[in-house]
C-alpha cells in the first residue's frame, strides 16, 4: 500500500568507510508534490542524506521507503527504477557532450523510445534553455544553464522524487534565482523535491517543509514559512536578523558556518 | 629529391595512421580509468605473434586471425580490469597501474620467448614484396593494407563511441563517473568494456604491425616510448588528440629519416615529449578537445 510520503528515510545511521557516523538516527519524509529542504551548517550531513537516498551510500541501519516500498540497501540503478533521481552539487554535466546527448543519457535506463521522446518534449518545455541550446556543447553553457541541463537530465526517467544537492553552489545571485524558479516549476509539474542548500533563507522561501540538520540529526522539522519566521533559527542558521524578505541579490550570505550545537532538539512541528 | 619527399610524406601518413590506432587503446585506458598501460605494446607484439603463428599453421592470410584475436583480447581486457586493475586503490591507481602493467609486459615477453624462442620472425605473404605507385612514389602494399586496417578500425571506434548507447555511456563515464553512475550506468562494467575495447585495438594494431615488421619478444620496449609520447603530446585521455599527434609525429619521423636516418629520426618522439612537458603539459590537443570523441 502506498504511503502518504513518496520518500521516507527512517532512523538512518550512515558514514563513510570505517569513519565515525555522519548521520545518527536521521528521519526525513518527503510528501508527494512538495519541496522539502534540508538546511544546516557545514558537516551536518546534508549531502550524505542525499547519497543515502540515491543508493550511493548504504546506510548502516535504518530504512529507506519509496512510495510504500522498502528499498533499503538498493544501489543507484535500482533507486532510479524506484523513482529517485539525484543531481549532484557543483557542475556535473558531461561537458564535452552536447545538451542533447546529456539529456538523452538521462534516459539511459529507459528502453521505450516513444517514452524517451515524450520526456524530451517535457523537459524542453519545462526548461526552455535546454530547447534553445539543444545542439550546443554542454561545457560551453553558463553555470546556471548547465544546472538546468542537469535538472532536465534528472527528469528524463519520470522520477517521483528529485534529490537536489546545493543547486545554487557557485552561481551568482541572479542565476540562483533562476535556478530556484526551476525548482518551483518542478513542483508545479508534480515532482517532489528533496533539496539540500547552503543558502538556507532562499531554500526555505522555496520549500514547503524545512528540516534543520546538525551533527547528523534532524533537530527541527516544520512548514518552511514558519521556520523562516523563527527568530532563534534566523539567528543560528539564516545569518541573523530575524525573518525578512530575502532577495538573494541582497542577501546571498549562506549559513555555512558551524552553529553552536543545539543542546536540546526543538520539538517537531509537523 | 621531390620524389623522395613525396615518398616520405606518403609513408609518414601511412605510418601515422598505424600509430594512431596503436595509441588509441593506450589513451582510452587512461581516459576511462586513469591507468597507464605499459603492457599495451606487449599485447601488440602478442597479437603480432598470434597472427604470425596463425599464418604459419594454416597458410591463411594473417588478417583472418583477427576473427579470434579481437574477441580474445577484448575478453582479456575485461578480465584484467575486473580482477586486477579495479582492485588497485583509487588514490594511487595511476602510479600502481604502471607497476602492475609493467609486470604484465614482462610476463608476456617471457611467455613469448618461452613458446616461440627469441628468434626474429617475419610473415611472408604473396603480396609482401608487392608495391604500388602512388603520386610517383613506390609504396609497399603491406603498408597500405596496415593503414587501411587502422583507418577502418578508427572509423569503427569513432562510430561506436558516437552513435551507440555503450559509446555514450563510456564517454559519460570518462567525463564524470559519479554523475554517470547516478544515471543508472554501471560504470564498473562500462570501464571493463572500455578496457576490453582498448585491448581489442591492440589485437588489430599488432596484426597490422605483423604484416610489415620483423617481430621478437622484446620488441614492445621499442614501441612503448613513442606511443606514450604520442598520447602525452595529444593530451592524455583524448582519442582525437592522439590521432592528430600520431599523424604529425609519424609524418615528422618519416621526413626526418631523409637527412638523419632511421635511428635519429626516432628521437622526434622524445623531443616532442620533452617540449610538450615543458610548454604544454596537458598536451597540444588536450583541454577542450580532451575526452571528446
Amino acid at each position: 500500500m502506498a504511503s502518504d510520503h513518496l520518500l521516507e528515510l527512517n532512523d538512518i545511521e550512515a558514514g563513510y568507510g570505517r569513519a565515525a557516523l555522519v548521520l545518527r538516527g536521521l528521519t526525513v519524509k518527503v510528501p508527494a508534490g512538495s519541496v522539502v529542504c534540508l538546511v544546516g551548517p557545514n558537516g551536518a550531513g546534508k549531502s550524505t542524506v542525499l547519497k543515502v537516498a540515491s543508493g550511493m551510500l548504504a546506510p548502516r541501519s535504518g530504512s529507506i521507503v519509496v512510495d510504500g516500498e522498502d528499498v533499503t540497501g538498493a544501489g543507484p540503478q535500482s533507486m532510479i527504477r524506484h523513482g529517485l533521481s539525484h543531481v549532484l552539487q557543483g557542475h556535473s554535466v558531461f561537458k564535452e557532450m552536447t545538451v542533447a546527448e546529456n539529456v538523452s543519457l538521462g534516459a539511459y535506463t529507459v528502453k521505450d523510445k516513444a517514452q524517451v521522446q515524450e520526456r524530451v518534449e517535457f523537459v524542453k518545455n519545462l526548461f526552455p534553455v535546454v530547447a534553445d541550446r539543444w545542439a550546443a556543447l554542454a561545457g560551453a553553457l553558463s553555470g546556471g544553464q548547465q544546472k538546468q541541463v542537469e535538472f532536465a537530465r534528472s527528469l528524463m526517467v519520470s522520477p517521483k522524487v528529485v534529490l537536489l544537492d546545493e543547486p545554487s553552489m557557485g552561481l551568482d545571485p541572479k542565476t540562483t534565482s533562476v535556478v530556484f524558479e526551476q525548482v518551483v516549476r518542478m513542483r508545479e509539474a508534480g515532482i517532489a523535491v528533496l533539496l539540500v542548500e547552503q543558502n538556507a533563507r532562499r531554500a526555505l522561501e522555496t520549500a514547503d517543509i524545512g528540516c534543520v540538520l546538525d551533527l547528523g540529526r534532524v533537530h527541527i522539522t516544520g512548514p518552511a514559512p514558519e521556520l523562516l519566521e523563527d527568530p532563534q533559527l534566523a539567528e543560528l542558521y539564516l545569518g541573523g536578523g530575524g525573518a525578512r524578505s530575502a532577495d538573494p541579490a541582497e542577501d546571498p550570505t549562506p549559513s555555512g558556518a558551524r552553529s553552536p550545537e543545539l543542546s536540546s532538539p526543538a520539538p517537531e512541528r509537523t | 629529391m621531390t620524389a623522395l619527399i613525396t615518398q616520405a610524406v606518403i609513408l609518414g601518413i601511412l605510418l601515422g595512421g598505424l600509430y594512431a590506432l596503436l595509441a588509441a587503446g593506450l589513451t582510452l585506458y587512461f581516459g576511462v580509468m586513469r591507468v597507464v598501460m605499459i603492457a599495451h605494446s606487449a599485447f601488440l607484439i602478442l597479437a603480432a605473434y598470434l597472427a604470425w603463428a596463425f599464418n604459419r599453421a594454416t597458410g591463411i592470410d594473417p588478417l583472418f586471425s583477427l576473427v579470434a584475436t579481437v574477441p580474445l583480447f577484448f575478453l582479456l581486457g575485461v578480465v584484467m580490469q575486473r580482477f586486477l586493475l579495479s582492485r588497485l586503490k583509487p588514490a594511487t591507481l595511476t602510479m600502481m597501474s604502471v607497476l602492475l602493467t609493467f609486470a604484465i609486459a614482462l610476463i608476456i615477453e617471457g611467455m613469448l620467448g618461452f613458446v616461440w624462442t627469441g628468434t626474429q620472425r617475419r610473415i611472408s605473404l604473396s603480396y609482401s614484396t608487392a608495391s604500388l605507385e602512388v603520386f610517383g612514389a613506390n609504396i609497399a602494399v603491406v603498408k597500405l593494407v596496415a593503414f587501411g586496417l587502422a583507418a577502418v578500425s578508427l572509423l569503427a571506434l569513432y562510430l561506436l563511441m558516437k552513435a551507440t548507447s555503450f559509446g555514450q555511456a563510456l564517454r559519460a563515464t570518462i567525463q564524470h563517473k559519479e554523475a554517470a553512475a547516478l544515471l543508472g550506468i554501471d560504470t564498473e562494467k562500462v570501464a571493463g568494456y572500455g578496457f576490453g575495447l582498448g585491448l581489442a585495438t591492440a589485437a588489430i594494431g599488432g596484426t597490422a604491425l605483423a604484416l610489415d615488421s620483423t617481430i621478437y619478444p622484446s620488441l614492445h620496449w621499442h614501441w612503448i616510448g613513442p606511443l606514450m609520447a604520442i598520447i602525452v603530446v595529444g593530451g592524455l585521455g583524448s582519442i582525437p588528440g592522439a590521432a592528430i599527434a600520431a599523424l604529425v609525429l609519424g609524418l615528422s619521423q618519416s621526413l626526418l629519416q631523409i637527412p638523419l636516418g632511421t635511428t635519429w629520426a626516432q628521437t622526434v618522439f622524445y623531443l616532442a615529449l620533452f617540449i610538450t612537458l615543458m610548454v604544454r603539459p596537458q598536451g597540444f590537443f588536450g583541454g577542450r578537445l580532451a575526452q571528446r570523441f
